[in-house]
C-alpha cells in the first residue's frame, strides 16, 4: 500500500477502495444473498459456486495482461467454444491427457495469431478480434456440423468436477494459473514489458522494448487461459456446445478485469481484483438465479455492473491524480 | 500509386462490385435476371440501412456494437405493440425506443466518459436482456398481415426495403455532405479535440450520431420482422460484424473523420452478392458468418496498409 500522506480524505478513500474494496464487496454480497436465498448459503453452494468462478477466473488473468498491454480480446468466447469442441472431438481417438493437451496448445496457436494479425498487419485489436470472434464461432459450427459434442473422459471430466483432499480441483487449477501469473507480471521482465507497452507504446519501443514479441506473446497468453477454462467449463457442463458455449464469455471475463481494477487505457492493473471479481459475478448470477431471479435480468445485471465497474474505475483514477484511459 | 490509394478510397469498392458482378454472372445464368437482382439488392438492404448509421457512427470516431439487440429489441416491441395501438404507431413507438436506446449509449459515452467499445459491448448484452424479459423469453406471433408489406410487399415491381434503403440514403448523403451537422461529425471524428476548441458541442453532436445509429437499427429490426412476421427477442446475434464490415468495406476509414457512404452503399449489395454466391455453391449457413469475417480482415487490412502507405509519403514530404 503506498502511503496517501498528503492527499485529501477522498483520495485517501479511493487508495483504500483499492486494496480492500473488493474483498469487502465480495463480502458484502455473500451476506445479503446468505440472508435473502437459504440455498444460497449452504456449503455445498459456497464451494460450487467456488468453483464455477474459475472458468471465468482463468480467462480474466490471460484478459488481464491483454487490457494492462492495451489491447482488447472479443474473441475469446468463441475461442473457447471452438477449442473445447475440436479438443473434446478427440478423445475418443487420442484419449484424456493429449486431447487436454491439444486443447490448450490449439487455444495458444489462436491466441498466436490473433496476436500477429494484430501486430503484424496493424489491424485495431478490438476490430481483428471482433472479425476473429465470428470466424472461430463459424468454425466451430462447421468442424461440428452444428452438433454438440458430449464429454465422457474421466481425465478431462476430473478436471472440471474432481476433487483433490475434498477441494474443487478446478480452483486448485485456477490458484495455480494465478500464481504463475502473478510470478510472471510482478517478478519477470517480461510482466515490465507488458506494463510498459500498455502505458506507452511509443516509450516502450524506444526503450528498446519489442513490442510486437511482447504483443503477440500477451495474445497467446490469452490463448493457453482460454484453452485452460475451456476445459474446465466443459468438463463441468459435460459438453462441448458450438453454439452456445462461450456465449457472452468475452463480456464477462473484461467485466471482472475492469472491476478488479485494471484501466481500460492500458498499464498497470490488478489480478488480485480480477479474482475477486470473477467471484463476485459468479455469486451475483448464481446468487440471483437462486433468488428465481429471470434469468434474463442477468443479462441486464451483468451489464450495469461493467458500466458502473468503468466509471467507478474512472473516479477512482480523478480521485489518485492518474492517468485516465 | 498515391493517386491510385487515394482513389480507392472512393472506388475501391465498386471495383469489387463490379468484379463480383462479373463473377456471378458467369457463374449462374440466373443471376442477370431482373428478379434475382432485385432480391439480392433487397437482402443487402439491412446490412445496409444500418451499415449507413455504422458510417456516421465511426467516422464521428465511436461505433456501436449494439445494433443487433437493438434490432432484437425493435422486433419485440413492434410484435407485442401492433395487436394493440396498430401497426403504424407500433412502429413508429419501435423507432422512438430504438433512438432512446442510442441516446442512452450516447449520454453514457459522454457524460460517463465510459469508452464506446465497453459501453455499447455491455448495452448489447443489457438490451437483449431486456428484449427478452419483455418478449418473457418467448418468439410473438404478429397476426396483421398487413405488416408483411412493408418487408416483402413491392411497389412498382421493386421490393418495398429498396424504397427504404433508397430514401435513408439519401436521407444520410444530405445529411453527411450538405449539411453543418455532417461536417461537424467528420472534425469531431478527425480530431476531437480540435473540434471541441473550436467550439463544436462535441458531447451533443456524439449523442446524436448514436441516436442516429439505433433508429437504423430498429428500421432494419422492423424490416427484418415484417418478413417473418415474427417478434424474436434473440434475433440476428452477430448482425454487428455485418454492419462494420459494410462501413469499412465501403472505404470508411477507422480513423474517422471520413466517410463514405456510397461505399456502404455497394458494400451492402456486395456482401449479399457473397451470399447469394455461397448459397449457389450450396454451403450452409455457417459459412456465410465465416466469410463475413474474412472478409472484414481484408477490408481492414487494405485500410491498414493504405493508411500507413499515405503516412510514409506524407512523412518524407510527399504532397498527398
Amino acid at each position: 500500500m503506498e502511503r496517501t500522506r498528503g492527499m485529501g480524505i477522498r483520495a485517501r478513500i479511493a487508495r483504500r477502495w483499492e486494496n480492500f474494496g473488493l474483498p469487502l464487496l465480495f463480502f458484502v454480497l455473500l451476506v445479503i444473498f446468505s440472508t435473502l436465498s437459504p440455498p444460497f448459503r449452504s456449503a455445498y453452494s459456497l464451494i460450487s459456486n467456488f468453483r464455477f468462478s474459475s472458468f471465468i477466473g482463468i480467462g480474466a488473468i490471460g484478459m488481464a495482461f491483454c487490457i494492462m498491454n492495451g489491447d482488447f480480446d472479443i474473441s475469446v468466447g468463441s475461442m473457447l467454444s471452438l477449442v473445447a469442441a475440436m479438443g473434446s472431438s478427440f478423445l475418443p481417438k487420442i484419449g484424456g491427457v493429449s486431447a487436454v493437451l491439444f486443447t490448450i496448445l490449439f487455444s495458444t496457436f489462436l491466441g498466436f495469431v490473433n496476436g500477429v494479425f494484430v501486430t503484424k498487419l496493424r489491424i485495431p485489436a478490438f476490430i481483428t478480434t471482433l472479425g476473429m470472434m465470428f470466424i472461430y464461432r463459424s468454425l466451430a459450427y462447421i468442424y461440428t456440423n452444428n452438433t454438440p459434442v458430449y464429454i465422457e473422459n474421466p481425465f478431462w471430466l476430473f478436471l472440471g468436477n474432481g476433487s483433490v483432499l475434498g477441494v474443487p480441483f478446478a480452483i486448485i487449477l485456477m490458484l495455480i494459473c494465478y500464481v504463475v501469473a502473478f510470478l510472471l507480471l510482478r517478478r519477470s521482465p517480461f510482466g515490465r514489458y507488458v506494463i510498459a507497452v500498455g502505458t506507452n507504446r511509443e516509450t516502450a519501443m524506444l526503450s528498446g522494448i519489442n513490442v510486437d514479441r511482447t504483443k503477440i506473446t500477451v495474445f497467446a497468453l490469452v490463448g493457453l487461459f482460454v484453452g485452460i477454462a475451456s476445459v474446465v467449463i466443459s468438463a463441468n457442463l459435460g459438453s462441448a456446445n458450438p453454439g452456445m458455449l462461450g456465449q457472452g464469455y468475452e463480456f464477462q471475463v473484461i467485466t471482472a478485469v475492469v472491476l478488479g481494477g485494471t484501466a481500460l487505457g492500458g498499464g498497470d492493473g490488478n489480478l488480485w481484483g480480477a479474482f475477486f471479481a470473477a467471484m463476485i459475478l459468479t455469486y451475483l448470477k448464481n446468487g440471483l438465479g437462486l433468488m428465481q431471479v429471470d434469468s434474463y435480468w442477468q443479462f441486464v445485471a451483468v451489464g450495469l455492473v461493467l458500466i458502473f465497474a468503468v466509471a467507478l474505475n474512472r473516479l477512482k483514477f480523478t480521485l489518485l491524480g492518474q492517468r485516465q484511459a | 500509386m498515391i493517386k491510385f490509394l487515394k482513389l480507392y478510397e472512393k472506388i475501391g469498392i465498386f471495383i469489387f462490385f463490379v468484379l463480383g458482378s462479373i463473377f456471378l454472372s458467369i457463374a449462374s445464368p440466373n443471376f442477370l435476371r431482373g428478379d434475382t437482382i432485385l432480391n439480392i439488392v433487397a437482402q443487402g438492404t439491412y446490412g445496409a440501412v444500418v451499415g449507413f448509421g455504422m458510417t456516421l457512427a465511426i467516422t464521428s470516431g465511436g461505433f456501436d456494437l449494439s445494433v443487433d439487440a437493438v434490432m432484437a429489441l425493435t422486433s419485440v416491441f413492434i410484435s407485442i405493440l401492433i395487436p394493440l395501438i396498430g401497426i403504424p404507431f407500433a412502429i413508429l413507438i419501435s423507432l422512438i425506443v430504438a433512438s432512446f436506446v442510442g441516446m442512452v449509449n450516447g449520454l453514457i459515452i459522454t457524460k460517463l466518459r465510459v469508452s464506446p467499445l465497453i459501453t455499447t459491448l455491455a448495452m448489447m448484452t443489457i438490451i437483449r436482456g431486456v428484449a427478452l424479459i419483455v418478449a418473457g423469453g418467448k418468439q410473438i406471433v404478429i397476426q396483421q398481415k398487413l405488416f408483411m408489406e412493408v418487408g416483402t410487399g413491392k411497389t412498382l415491381g421493386v421490393p418495398n426495403p429498396i424504397y427504404i434503403m433508397i430514401v435513408l440514403f439519401a436521407v444520410f448523403y444530405f445529411l453527411l455532405y450538405h449539411t453543418a451537422f455532417g461536417r461537424h461529425v467528420s472534425a469531431v471524428g478527425s480530431n476531437e479535440s480540435a473540434a471541441k476548441i473550436s467550439g463544436l458541442k462535441v458531447d451533443l453532436i456524439k449523442i446524436f450520431v448514436f441516436v442516429i445509429v439505433s433508429f437504423t437499427a430498429g428500421v432494419a429490426g422492423t424490416i427484418r420482422t415484417s418478413q417473418t412476421l415474427i417478434g424474436i427477442p434473440t434475433m440476428s446475434p452477430g448482425f454487428v460484424l455485418v454492419a462494420i464490415t459494410v462501413t469499412i468495406l465501403g472505404g470508411t476509414s477507422l480513423a474517422g473523420g471520413r466517410g463514405n457512404l456510397w461505399g456502404t452503399l455497394f458494400a451492402g449489395v456486395f456482401i449479399s452478392m457473397i451470399y447469394y454466391g455461397l448459397n449457389l455453391i450450396g454451403v450452409q449457413i455457417f459459412y456465410q458468418m465465416l466469410s463475413v469475417g474474412i472478409v472484414l480482415l481484408f477490408a481492414l487490412f487494405i485500410d491498414g496498409v493504405r493508411s500507413r502507405y499515405l503516412e510514409t509519403m506524407r512523412a518524407k514530404g510527399i504532397k498527398v
